[in-house]
């Protein structure tokens, strides 16, 4: 951080470089993954549309839908990346405000499923205003993070005006409760604070204290147990507890090197809960076999590598730390996600960006995608291969 | 600050996502096989849909079990729900079609969760085609109709306990349809499909090319439906004539080979319908009330009817043992056909206490007798005698070598072993009482097939043979898979020793005045045998009642013997009017079923002339004849006649041409005469002699016939039944059926 700070501009000036062209391998790589989502959502959701009367029985219901919000969502992305960074930067604000009546409103207003209250619904779209409270966070921290960067060494500066803003958000998430999008909320904030430059005995010291809670909320609040035992254990209780968990465990077994093939994975026949939402990498495991689902895991690192890249080679500082904060955010959600279905970590409910079933979500998914488009138009270096002669004349252009 | 996104970039972009393979190569590389396995254990349903099973046969290839395809009725609540199909009209419809229940069949429609509810199992093809109309004609998808397949048993309840019967799933439950189900059902009838967390089938998927698809085999046995038939007809006859309690069994077998040819064990149940009990049983449940009570006699009442007696109970055998303990004697030279044995009617023996020891059956005695007159008496005191000459050591090696300490290994579930004495204790010298017992069959227990083999390797030249049912497995195509060769165990006794056990058997039953098997006679027909009668001390400690297990066991043709059968009646009522004995119960029964049996197996006949004279004639056709020619007739073949009227020619005869009746049977001949039409009361013959019993009805008008089997005149030779009950009012003409029986109380005796 010592070196680079002078590099970043506080802010970036347009009007001196004007807009470029957008990143085309991101692009291609967010096509790509999202089309093979959309795909998998078709194959993983039939039998359970099929089946269920909510869907009158349409085996394509949720696909249709799911083709529709990318379709729309590709649009918005691309719209997205239209607007410059300080666009978002000006409304971080207004959007935290935003979300946080959102958070406090879905309270009211929401509805309830399996015992709490996360989603609004209009006509037959529901809406997680959890999901805009990530981006909001970002936004705002990001503009907190470029407000004290002289000071971000200091508790008072780099690390309270963090744990206020993430304080309010976490605590609105527990009263619906929402513990996977509290966890994301922690986590994206300590991203922002460690890219931010925040000094890292806070983060030792944060780690400590959210261990310390854990082990509280486990052992003496009793919160989770079960969701820890059955992670150790999925087998000790398969038609409960673990069930879920075993479940994803026999279709990703199932899959073998090869898999059984697009189609024709026999899991989501009823068998795997949450087949076309959370579980649905299970499915892709099961049907492409460990050669697809490696190969898409690979797709996602690529694109998160790209997505980091493109941050490290921003030109001011609050696009470098919003293009790292969405990358990590997108790092996060398909880390957990895949750690969760390979029971490598306590269940908990987070979606596969891209693959999971569920408008809304998507179109978020896709929008943040668009603010990174929008970053890299101002980003000389981002095309990967090029003249070395031009190379050089662009760095000459960014130490300008 | 980069340098943070480069760590960052490291850890989430790189880092995470080797951790992660890694996991997934763990579990879809290294533990695939273990998921997999699983995974499609609980995504697979099997179901037997074996329209495949094979069938069985008898050795002439009559169908003895078969299956058919049957439909399964079955609805799915969930689906009715689903599409909006009215429950009511569902439930009335199908309770009309199927004869089920309204109301239960409304309760499954409620349980709406349910995609699978069976209605009926198994209806016939024209109940399933209505239901199908049914459901064609509303277009329901809530009404399924699932193939299946029932089995049928064209013979209903013969060779029950032979055959057995299968499941709701169509896999054996009893008999060669438990023992053969794997051949039977072959790899085939079961289809192994993919189902949902639901249950019902995949969508999309056919998983049904899991297993190859292969009919099951089908079972020849070597069971004889004619001679299976005669045995169950004489065993049922005797159980009913003799009061039998508790169940009869019977075995016959080619004792040459060891086949089984008939196999019977009563009380009989219907294969089709096996659930169901007797009326007599049912009489019983009425009696009560109590629900645990009915329940309890129902299910007693099943595993009663199901126990096969021929292979599944112990015994004692009694003395149709003895031929065992001659024919080790004979083999071992301690005894030869002429030696001699006194019976003073009792013997002590080292280890009876003080004046204990053992009576004969006859308290008297029977005196001097040959080997063949102790066979004959049924001596027990000479048997005792004999076994001693053996020796203990001996004896019990000739036990062990005719098979009684192994089981047969036939091919039916449930095979009882039997119960001997240790061989130590048994071969004490200072205490003979076990083998005085042995010797005359006491106080051991065997399975009557166990004997059955004995006494096969004691007339076929002393080959113990492998006893079996399953003659041959035929593919689908009829084409031979396996046949079953007769087994030689081992060679107990020598040629010279069986022909000689077969000679002194034949006079156990030939002996018109000293055999105790003479009921057995079948006349024109070599049979040998030896009668045994037992208690059953086991029943008698608990009730305090002498119970008797009555036996015979009998072999023919005695020049050559081909077949053994043993019948077993268990616990005969003491008031049925026949004193309770082998002799006097077991051998008829066996003679009769030989009656019918050697003539079907091409056994020829030789009649002596005292039988010629006293055998059931046909009366010729004489209407049209001139008187004189019809008597001439008449005498010539050993009949007699009463002509009524004076015309010259015979108008009519009574009985009719080519009825069969007793010799010497008084013909009546109308000649220009009418009959009076008035009818005859058929006379109560029981107790009648031969001669006494025809010329009795002669007098009537009426005739009888034998069953050509005891034909001797003898003055203790009477009717012990008639196929017309007394005081039936019958025309005249008519011809009775009756039994003899000798009832001479000389050889009245539990032996």
């Amino acid at each position: 951080m010592e070196y680079s700070e002078n590099r970043l501009a506080d802010y970036s000036d347009d009007s001196s470089i004007g807009r470029g062209s957008i990143d085309v391998p991101f692009l291609l790589l967010v096509l790509l993954l999202l089309t093979i989502g959309v795909v998998m959502v078709l194959s993983a959701s039939f039998a359970r549309a099929y089946y269920s009367a909510a869907t009158k029985h349409n085996p394509t219901y949720y696909f249709t839908r799911q083709l529709f919000f990318a379709v729309t969502g590709v649009a918005i992305m691309l719209l997205a990346s239209r607007f410059p960074i300080n666009f978002y930067r000006r409304f971080s604000g207004v959007l935290l405000l935003f979300s946080i009546v959102m958070l406090l409103l879905v309270l009211v207003g929401g509805v309830r499923a399996n015992g709490a209250r996360r989603w609004f619904q209009v006509a037959s779209i529901t809406f997680q205003p959890s999901e805009i409270a990530k981006i909001a966070v970002i936004l705002f921290e990001a503009q907190l993070i470029c407000r004290y960067k002289e000071k971000m060494g200091t508790f008072r500066y780099g690390v309270l005006p963090f744990a206020v803003v993430a304080g309010i958000i976490i605590g609105l998430l527990i009263l619906e409760p929402h513990l996977s999008a509290s966890i994301i909320i922690v986590l994206i904030t300590g991203v922002m604070m460690f890219v931010g430059g925040t000094r890292l005995i806070w983060f030792g010291l944060g780690i400590g204290a959210v261990g310390l809670g854990g082990v509280i909320a486990i052992n003496v609040l009793h919160y989770s147990g079960e969701r820890v035992s059955a992670w150790l254990d999925p087998f000790a209780d398969t038609s409960d507890t673990g069930y879920q968990i075993v479940q994803s465990l026999y279709a990703i077994g199932s899959g073998g090197l090869s898999g059984l093939g697009l189609g024709n994975g026999r899991q989501k026949y009823l068998y795997l809960p949450e087949e076309h939402n959370d579980f649905i990498f299970s499915v892709v495991c099961e049907e492409l076999g460990f050669i697809g689902a490696t190969v898409i895991l690979i797709l996602f690192a690529l694109l998160i590598a790209r997505g980091f890249w493109l941050a490290m080679h921003c030109r001011d500082r609050y696009s470098f730390l919003v293009c790292s904060g969405v990358t990590a955010l997108l790092a996060i959600q398909v880390i957990l996600n895949v750690a969760v279905v390979t029971n490598l970590i306590p269940c908990t409910g987070i979606s596969l960006p891209f693959f999971s079933y569920g408008g809304t979500a998507l179109w978020l998914q896709l929008a943040e995608m668009g603010v990174i488009l929008s970053i890299s138009r101002d980003i000389p270096e981002k095309k990967f291969i090029k003249p070395r002669r031009k190379q050089t004349a662009n760095t000459d252009k960014a130490g300008a | 600050m980069l340098r943070r996104t480069l760590v960052l970039l490291i850890v989430c972009g790189i880092a995470a996502f080797l951790v992660l393979i890694g996991k997934l190569f763990d579990l879809q590389i290294l533990h695939h096989k273990q998921y997999e396995t699983a995974a499609i254990d609980q995504q697979v349903r099997e179901t037997a849909l074996d329209t495949g099973r094979g069938s069985i046969y008898d050795r002439n290839m009559n169908i003895l079990a078969m299956s058919a395809s049957a439909d399964t009725i079955y609805i799915s609540p969930a689906e009715i729900k689903m599409y909006n199909e009215d429950p009511v009209m569902i439930a009335q419809n199908l309770s009309r079609i199927l004869g089920a229940d309204y109301g239960k069949i409304m309760e499954m429609t409620q349980d709406t969760k349910s995609w699978y509810k069976t209605v009926a199992r198994k209806v016939e093809q024209d109940v399933s085609d209505a239901v199908r109309e049914f459901k064609n004609e509303y277009n329901l998808k809530g009404v399924k109709i699932e193939a299946d397949s029932k089995r049928y048993y064209p013979y209903g309840s013969l060779a029950c306990h032979v055959v057995g019967f299968v499941g709701y799933e169509n896999s054996g439950l009893a008999g060669l349809e438990l023992s053969m189900n794997s051949v039977l059902t072959g790899s085939a009838g079961r289809v192994v499909r993919a189902k949902n967390a639901y249950g019902t089938d995949m969508l999309y998927t056919k998983f049904e090319d899991y297993v190859d698809a292969e009919d099951g085999y089908s079972v020849v046995t070597t069971i004889d439906r004619t001679i299976q038939y005669y045995m169950e007809k004489h065993l049922k006859q005797a159980v009913e004539d003799y009061g039998v309690r508790d169940g009869a069994a019977a075995i016959a077998m080619n004792v040459k080979t060891g086949e089984i040819l008939g196999m019977v064990s009563l009380d009989n149940f219907d294969l089709n319908n096996f659930q169901e009990v007797s009326d007599r049983v049912k009489e019983e449940m009425a009696e009560t009330t109590d629900e645990v009570v009915r329940k309890t006699i129902f299910q007693k009442a099943q595993q009663d009817q199901w126990r096969n007696k021929a292979v599944e109970e112990m015994y004692e055998p009694g003395s149709t043992f003895k031929p065992i303990t001659v024919a080790m004697a004979l083999e071992e030279g301690v005894v030869t056909e002429d030696s001699g044995f006194y019976c003073g009617g009792f013997i002590q023996v080292p280890g009876d206490m003080g004046d204990n020891g053992r009576h004969c059956w006859k308290r008297e005695g029977h005196g001097m007798q040959t080997l063949t007159e102790c066979l004959q008496h049924s001596c027990n005191v000479a048997m005792i005698q004999i076994a001693q000459k053996v020796g203990a050591e001996k004896y019990y090696e000739y036990v062990d070598a005719f098979g009684f300490n192994d089981k047969t290994g036939i091919e039916l579930s449930g095979e009882a072993g039997s119960l001997w004495w240790d061989k130590e204790l048994f071969c004490n010298p200072y205490n003979q009482t076990q083998l005085a017992a042995a010797s005359f069959g006491q106080t051991f227990n065997i399975t009557p097939l166990q004997l059955v083999r004995a006494i096969s390797a004691v007339v076929n030249g002393g080959y113990l043979m492998e006893p079996y049912l399953v003659k041959e497995i035929v593919n689908a195509e009829g084409q031979t898979v396996s046949k079953t060769e007769p087994t030689v165990i081992r060679q107990v006794i020598s040629k010279e020793t069986s022909s000689a056990m077969c000679r002194m058997l034949e006079q156990v039953v030939c002996d018109r005045k000293e055999g105790t098997g003479k009921n057995a006679y079948v006349a024109g027909y070599r049979v040998g045998g030896k009668t045994g009668t037992s208690t059953d001390t086991v029943r008698e400690a608990q009730t305090g009642e002498k119970e008797y297990i009555v036996s015979f066991i009998g072999v023919a043709p005695m020049d050559d013997p081909q077949i053994c059968i043993l019948v077993l009646l268990d616990n005969p009522d003491e008031a049925c009017g026949v004193y309770v004995s082998g002799g006097n119960m077991g051998a008829p029964t066996v003679g009769g079923m030989m009656a019918d049996i050697l003539p079907y197996l091409g056994v020829e006949a030789n009649y002596t002339e005292q039988e010629l004279e006293f055998m059931d004639r046909s009366v010729p056709n004489l209407v049209g004849l001139p008187v004189e020619i019809a008597q001439q007739r008449l005498i010539e073949q050993g009949l007699t006649y009463r002509v009524i009227g004076d015309g010259s020619e015979i108008t009519l005869q009574m009985p009719d041409a080519n009825s069969v009746v007793a010799a010497q049977s008084q013909i009546v001949l109308f000649a220009d005469r009418e009959p009076s039409e008035d009818l005859e009361e058929v006379p109560n013959l029981t107790g009648l002699s031969y001669d006494i019993a025809r010329q009795r009805m002669g007098y009537q008008a009426l005739f009888i016939n034998t069953d050509s089997r005891t034909l001797y005149d003898s003055q203790t030779v009477v009717v012990t039944h008639q196929s017309v009950e007394p005081g039936e009012k019958v025309p005249h003409g008519t011809v009775v059926r009756v039994t003899l029986t000798d009832t001479d109380t000389s050889t009245n005796g539990r032996y």
